[in-house]
């Protein structure tokens, strides 16, 4: 004390009493000199020796005279500026007085304290008011800009203090608290703060909604403002609460209880704002499916709020509550709308009108695109699902279908893992009772197979539904799958083998031409047929539609082959049998390579 | 039909339940009435019409020193919980007739309303935590001049008058209505610089008050009217005709009701607790035929003549502990200026006696303000439930 910065003594002014302006301001705490020294010594003893008989309050009053004009010196410096490297002194001085006024308070009321102790009183108020507006001053930043002030260095980043500000409002923080003022000081940090966050959301484009005028958005216009909102949330979650706190702790940094309320009461004031927006979207509006994934958006960020440790100061508890309330709500919205995909499955029949030619459906596509998308959200819905039973009290039963078949074992499956069993359930009824429209029993397992197909490519593509549903499911899958090929085979070409079959061909032991002849008109006529009709079916799936044409290859064609090796000799001479064996075993090889290429050259049949 | 009390649970799962009610479906079903009105329709309709009476008819019967008082408004606030709830029931026992027109239009209509009554509850919450920063600045006063229980007996010096005179000022100033605040702050300047040593002081305090608590419109839209609101909620409030009544069977009588209920309630708030545009002309037209509408008359009566005395047509909210507040503050903050030190024991008598009136106030309100705000967010929380609930099971 008494020694500048660099720790040299600045010699001897004497003490003023009103503050001299000639004074260099840093100095200033340090012009008393040794004789600050002395004084506080003296004052240290007097405390000491305080009884409750004679007492001699002289250096009180001479301490009184020194704070007095320290204060008024102050109190004639510009604001903001007021404190600056010395102002240890002055805090210590501040804390000393209250020290004094406490113990001459519990001097009995004759000892002849009253007057000191009024003195030292109106001189604690008056340093508790310089301390009080000087913490304004340093808490708002923008009044600095507008008086045109000295500007205190500010730095580029929320909450914008330099480290300097902050050590002296830690400063005057911890004095202001020490010397009985805790509430002056902590209204003051909550309302500037509280205007601080404002502006800074303000910043962020955030503007209150009301729940009256949100309601009666259109989806657009809603589409935007929850953006805007889930940027606004990220970044509170993600920088605003934490440098919020960090200030907090660094200002109240030796009253870590008093950091912790008042940080516990801005978020939650900062929370409420933030919640009324998600509180008018859960009121009833009919949300299409697509809209399911802003809401699992909306989820997640309460989620992450909701995760923040806030404290456990009281209004902690509210804002936990509140927030917690919200993230259900939406998590419901959101089953609601996940919900809708299975009526929407239900009750697609597209006018009974079949898919030309046999192809994926769009409601396949549809929803395995759906599901695939929303398993990116998988973990957040396995939780609003595990809610939303919890909430009903549904319970999953132990029967063998609720268990899914992983890595060799069988788990129960989670409640959202059902819900997309019962949804490819559906797909699969629908698919069913579509493929019944056709009449050709053929297209119809051309149909079942594309569709099944498409379903089990998009399973590959996504680990996390397969997983979900499970091995054995997708099993099944793949057997079926392998059932409708077998079938399709033996409804298409089985009468088709027929014709080139060996037997039959010879009556009593010898080959008869006009059954050959037959025959080989049959085999043309069947095949083009299947030509002209199964060449307009389509098969999107290459590896499928391959798989297809090889089996069927594969069968005819040394079936043909061998038929055609065996009888072509029996027709008379070369120009009738080129009449009856319109096609070389070559060729019906590129023919079949025709098949299920979709040409439109034909209307929609249902043959 | 039993009366139901509404259960003021903390758990936010009852907020989102399926509270008492069982809604499964197929509990529903064996619920519903038929069509043509059974005797116990009109018994159930009856019985919630008097219920509200009854309900309104002890609300109304208090003094005028209880009434808008935060006890009162606790219990209006009660009254109207329990209303909504037994409103809920009778709609979801009659589930079939209230699909079918022109029910479902009274009941949007309804709806409508009530998604309006959330944004006074946010705006009543904001006044409700203005009203929080007002008694921290009590809580100084009481601090300094001996109120509280932490102070032993020592006498008043000039420095803690002077601290309890400038917490009366920042009281006064936050006390007024926001369309005042630049007027009263040139006041404040002119009475605190009297007391100052030092001119420099009232330049320092300009930046204070403005932005000083959250502000009245921290939850609402700037633009947000409590006024334009209050007459929203009214909007085509009219009395069930004939024939509605009719092809109701009966039913619209409880949704007219409700409605009503639900306009004097938000206008009750609104008329004691400070929120951003503070109107309170709403028309207000309920036939006398209604049992409840007596005593909603006459409340909405001595509401309105209480807001215009004299010494209320200012105030910010009519809350009787407002008034209080401001009385005894005001009082305080006259013998503060007033006293010469020292202090002769007559005066500190007397303050003494003012202190220990601002502490009952102070002590009242410390009591019933979270209550009363946890209440207002079930208020909130119950409209959303219900509106939410309304897709699921009607």
């Amino acid at each position: 004390m008494g020694k500048s910065q660099n720790g040299e003594n600045l010699g001897t002014e004497t003490v003023s009493d009103g503050g001299d302006e000639q004074n260099n301001p840093d100095e200033l705490s340090s012009e008393p000199g040794f004789k600050f020294d002395q004084i506080l010594k003296d004052v240290d003893q007097f405390i000491e020796t305080l009884d409750s008989g004679e007492n001699n309050f002289t250096c009180i009053d001479q301490f009184l005279e020194m704070v007095d004009s320290e204060i008024a010196a102050y109190e004639l410096r510009k604001a903001s500026a007021k404190f600056g490297l010395n102002m240890e002194e002055f805090f210590e001085a501040v804390k000393l007085l209250w020290t004094i006024i406490r113990r001459l308070e519990e001097l009995p009321s004759d000892s002849g304290a009253t007057s000191c102790l009024n003195r030292a009183g109106s001189e604690h108020h008056r340093a508790m008011l310089l301390l009080e507006n000087e913490f304004r001053t340093l808490l708002d930043i923008n009044t600095d800009r507008n008086e045109g002030e000295t500007k205190l260095k500010t730095v580029e980043e929320f909450p914008y203090f330099s480290p300097e500000s902050v050590s002296i409002m830690n400063r005057i923080g911890s004095t202001m608290i020490f010397a009985g003022y805790e509430a002056e000081c902590c209204i003051a940090y909550s309302g500037l703060r509280l205007k601080a966050l404002d502006a800074e959301l303000s910043k962020l484009s955030f503007e209150n909604i009301n729940v009256d005028d949100a309601e009666r958005m259109s989806w657009e216009s809603l589409e935007v403002e929850i953006g805007n909102w889930l940027h606004i949330m990220k970044h509170c979650t993600n920088n605003l609460f934490s440098e919020e706190r960090t200030l907090c702790n660094s200002v109240f940094s030796e009253h870590p209880s008093i950091a912790q309320r008042l940080f516990c009461e801005l978020s939650t004031s900062l929370t409420m704002r933030l919640l009324n927006f998600p509180n008018a979207l859960v009121l009833p509006r009919q949300y299409s499916t697509e809209k399911l994934f802003k809401f699992l958006d909306i989820y997640e960020a309460l989620r992450d709020l909701n995760n923040m440790e806030i404290g456990n100061y009281l209004s902690a508890k509210e804002f936990m509550s509140d927030t917690f309330t919200v993230q259900c709500r939406i998590g419901e919205t959101a089953v609601s709308i996940f919900s809708q995909l299975e009526n929407s499955i239900e009750s697609d029949n597209a006018g009974r009108i079949p898919v030309a030619g046999g192809a994926v459906h769009p409601l396949t596509r549809y929803t395995m695109n759906y599901l695939k998308y929303a398993c990116e959200y998988k973990d957040t819905l396995e939780q609003v699902f595990q809610k939303h039973n919890e909430m009903e009290g549904l319970t999953v039963q132990k029967v063998q279908e609720n268990y899914i078949e992983k890595d060799d074992r069988f788990l129960p499956a989670s409640p959202f893992a059902l819900k997309l069993v019962e949804v490819m359930d559906l797909l699969d009824a629908n698919i069913e009772m579509k493929s019944k429209l056709y009449r050709s029993p053929s297209l119809r397992y051309i149909f079942l197979m594309n569709n099944g197909r498409y379903i089990l490519q998009k399973l590959k593509e996504s680990t996390d539904i397969y997983d979900m549903l499970g091995h054995s499911w997708s099993r099944k899958r793949t057997s079926e799958l392998r059932q409708y090929h077998k079938l399709y085979q033996r409804d298409t070409w089985s009468n088709v083998l027929q014709t080139i079959s060996h037997e039959g061909v010879q009556v009593n032991g010898k080959v008869s031409k006009p059954i050959l002849k037959e025959r080989f008109k049959n085999f043309n006529a069947l095949f083009e047929e299947i030509l002209k009709t199964q060449s307009t079916w389509v098969v999107s799936d290459g590896q499928l539609k391959s798989e297809l044409r090889v089996s069927i290859s594969s069968v005819m064609i040394p079936a043909y082959r061998s038929f055609v090796g065996r009888f072509q000799s029996y027709f008379d001479n070369s120009k009738q049998a080129g009449k009856y064996i319109k096609y070389q075993p070559e060729d019906i090889e590129e023919l079949i390579e025709q098949l299920f290429e979709g040409n439109t050259t034909s209307m929609i049949r249902r043959s | 039909m039993p009366s139901t009390d509404y259960q003021g649970s903390s758990s936010p799962l009852t907020n989102l339940g399926r509270s008492f009610l069982p809604l499964r479906r197929d509990q529903v079903h064996s619920m519903e009435s038929p069509i043509g009105g059974s005797p116990s329709n009109e018994a159930e309709l009856e019985s919630f019409q008097r219920q509200v009476a009854d309900r309104f008819h002890d609300l109304a019967s208090v003094p005028s020193d209880e009434l808008l008082s935060l006890p009162w408004v606790r219990k209006l606030i009660d009254a109207f919980l329990c209303c909504q709830e037994e409103f809920r029931v009778i709609l979801f026992n009659n589930r079939t007739p209230v699909k079918k027109p022109p029910m479902d239009r009274l009941i949007a209509d309804y709806n409508e309303r009530a998604v309006k009554a959330l944004d006074v509850c946010n705006a009543i919450r904001d006044g409700i935590e203005q009203i929080r920063q007002w008694q921290k600045l009590i809580e100084i006063v009481l601090c300094a001049l001996g109120g509280d229980n932490n102070s032993y007996q020592r006498s008043l010096g000039e420095g803690q008058f002077r601290r309890a005179r400038k917490a009366l000022v920042d009281l006064a100033i936050a006390m007024l209505d926001e369309k005042d605040s630049g007027q009263a702050l040139a006041h404040r300047n002119r009475s605190f610089g009297r007391h100052n040593n030092s001119s420099s002081h009232s330049k320092d305090h300009h930046h204070r008050s403005l932005g000083h608590f959250r502000s009245l419109s921290w939850s609402v839209s700037r633009s947000w009217s409590a006024a334009r609101q209050l007459q929203a909620i009214g909007n085509n409030l009219a009395v069930p005709r004939g024939n509605e009544v009719l092809a109701t069977n009966g039913l619209a009588m409880p949704v007219y009701t409700m409605g009503s209920v639900l306009l004097f309630v938000m206008w009750a708030l609104v008329a004691a607790i400070p929120c951003q545009d503070r109107g309170l002309q709403v028309h207000f037209n309920f036939p006398r035929q209604f049992p409840w509408a007596a005593p909603i008359i006459s409340l909405h009566e001595r509401i309105l003549e209480e807001s215009k005395k004299r010494d209320r047509k200012n105030a910010c909210g009519l809350l009787r502990e407002i008034y209080q507040m401001e009385k005894c503050s005001r009082l305080l903050g006259e013998l503060a200026d007033s006293v010469q030190f020292p202090l002769n024991e007559e005066k500190e008598k007397e303050v003494k006696q003012r202190v220990n009136e601002l502490k009952q106030v102070s002590d009242a309100m410390k009591e019933d303000l979270e209550p009363l705000e946890k209440q207002v967010r079930e208020v909130f929380h119950r409209i959303v439930r219900n509106r939410t609930e309304g897709l699921d099971s009607l």
